[in-house]
């Protein structure tokens, strides 16, 4: 891009700082409340204190939710880097049949607006008669978070040469035994960084799971009910915790996603 | 390739591709069917009749309420889609001008928020909004008004804002892969031509990344209209958007038929605001 005078680039970098501040300013308030005294319903800055985070230990409803949300965000993960590693291998293995259409539909539900996926599928698990409980909404997570995994595997399984495989079949290996030593491997940081990037999405998805659930809650469920009733200072304490929480999913993304691109990039 | 002309993996080979075609046909294809399907069936006194009708989308037509909902539902998405886009461009364009490491440190810092929870987001920006907001009790603190203002408190306005904020990382991101599209070599014609900065942001880098801007809004368009939290739980009483209606059918006015029939529409919408950026997109 253009060289640019002193003065527009001054101004460029306030703008976006202002920007980021829009971003991020938002967030530190309940950050920044979490850790002084509550009452009365209302945050008293004159007294900082840890009590907020001490509640939340003793908040049942919160745990289980947080819970909820750990087993939903691991199996809707498993789940979908599986399939996706296996979606990605049946097309690697030269199966054309449809496959653009295939891969079309398996990019539906992160492209659809979730209302329409959320509520299609509470439609379907209506009519297939499966109650909705945390197995519909690892469902739901699962579709969601396919498409992601799916595009993160089947790129890195592309940039993997053909003639390492061929290697491997021609020193007497079997199918499996390629898979486990040498494609595996290759694969190893597409999937970990899937499976990062799943968890991170299946950890704050709101809009299908609030279609889907049953009576279990997960956090972001739980968060939105309690703030229904009203501005709740109380549950800064745990916004602050899961903000703490996405931060490191992001970092962690990034390290396991990124690290040819930002070497590059740095070079 | 895997498992291809290798007998013994002939059974797996074939699993594979049996779970590869059924799974997304039965999770994926056959619940947008199903919502499709529900759309022309009706319900009348609680009872679900199953058989094919167009009362639904008469109804949405002929009733007077759905439609100046659904208009002004998209006068503001609209309204976002703009804003967003106008503030995203700045940042894009710094970002484009960045080099190496930082751009790189930037482009992440503009997508970690979209990873956040968009709950807490909501929560932190009405906790700012907010009649008992940050934003209001500044200002009084500051003497400069008296009562807290209700302009930004349960309305449209404060949908508007929020959802702009949580969207704006979908604008930024289109805007930028257009700048960086840009080739370098026209550029450096029109300085070497004598142009100004100006006059080569106005001239060449505006024009070429108009496609970008039109992208990003129809982005944030089709993220902002198919939300139903947002308007939600900052809206209030008279932040009534399209997205609140369809939900209301699957829970308090319970008629699930009538609420896919309106999303069916949601989706028309969606897609002609999709196809209208394309369009643009393509004959530039």
């Amino acid at each position: 891009m253009m060289q640019l005078s002193r003065l527009a680039s001054l101004g460029l970098s306030a703008l976006t700082a202002l920007v980021f501040l829009l971003l991020y300013g938002p967030l530190l308030v309940p950050i920044v409340s979490s850790f002084f005294e509550i009452a009365h319903g209302d945050v008293q800055w004159s007294i900082p204190s840890l009590s907020s985070y001490a509640a939340l230990t003793h908040n049942e409803g919160i745990i289980t939710a947080f819970l909820n949300t750990l087993i939903v965000g691991f199996c809707a993960t498993f789940l979908a880097v599986v399939l996706g590693t296996l979606f990605a291998l049946h097309y690697r293995n030269g199966a054309s049949l449809g496959r653009d259409a295939m891969q079309f539909v398996i990019f539906l539900p992160f492209l659809m607006p979730p209302i329409i996926i959320g509520l299609s599928l509470l439609i379907f698990f209506r009519e297939a008669d499966i109650p909705r409980s945390l197995i519909t909404v690892i469902i739901g997570h699962a579709t969601f978070v396919l498409a992601l995994a799916y595009r993160t595997i089947v790129v890195r399984l592309q940039s993997l040469s053909v003639s390492l495989m061929e290697a491997s079949y021609d020193l007497g290996a079997s199918s499996w035994q390629t898979f486990f030593y040498i494609v595996l491997p290759n694969l190893k940081s597409a999937l970990i960084g899937a499976a990062v990037l799943c968890f991170a999405l299946s950890f704050d998805e709101t809009l299908i799971t609030i279609l889907v659930t049953g009576t279990d809650n997960t956090l972001p469920i739980r968060l939105w009910a309690m703030m229904r009733l009203g501005f709740t200072p109380d549950i800064n304490a745990l916004v602050a915790l899961i903000l703490a929480f996405t931060t490191l999913m992001c970092i962690l993304a990034v390290r396991y996603l990124l690290p040819k691109e930002a070497a590059d990039a740095s070079a | 390739m895997l498992f291809v002309g290798d007998r013994q993996a002939k059974g797996w080979r074939l699993a594979i591709s049996v779970l590869a075609y059924s799974l997304p046909f039965i999770f994926i294809v056959t619940p947008l069917l199903s919502f499709l399907t529900y759309s022309f069936f009706w319900v009348e006194g609680g009872q679900m009749h199953y058989d094919p009708t167009l009362r639904n989308y008469a109804r949405f037509f002929t009733d007077a309420i759905f439609v100046p909902v659904l208009w002004q539902t998209c006068l503001l998405c609209l309204a976002v889609a703009a804003l967003a886009a106008l503030i995203g461009y700045p940042v894009a364009f710094r970002l484009a001008t960045l080099s190496g490491r930082r751009k790189y440190v930037l482009l992440m810092l503009v997508l970690v928020p979209l990873l956040m929870s968009y709950i807490i987001k909501i929560y932190a920006i009405r906790s700012i909004l907010g009649g008992n907001g940050f934003l209001n009790r500044f200002l009084i603190w500051a003497n400069l008004i008296d009562q807290p203002l209700t302009l930004f408190v349960f309305n449209l306005n404060a949908v508007l804002l929020t959802l702009t904020v949580l969207l704006i990382p979908f604008a930024i991101l289109p805007i930028f892969l257009s700048l960086e599209r840009i080739p370098r070599n026209l550029i450096e014609a029109s300085v070497d031509l004598g142009a100004s900065n100006w006059q080569t942001f106005w001239r060449i880098i505006l024009p070429l990344s108009l496609p970008g801007v039109v992208t990003a809004a129809s982005f944030v368009f089709v993220l902002a209209i198919g939300d139903f939290l947002t308007p939600q739980m900052v809206g209030g009483p008279n932040g009534f958007t399209f997205g609140r209606i369809i939900y209301s059918q699957f829970g308090a006015a319970f008629n699930w038929p009538f609420g896919a029939a309106l999303s069916v529409i949601l989706s028309l919408v969606m897609a002609a605001v999709i196809a209208i950026g394309r369009r643009f997109e393509q004959r530039s």
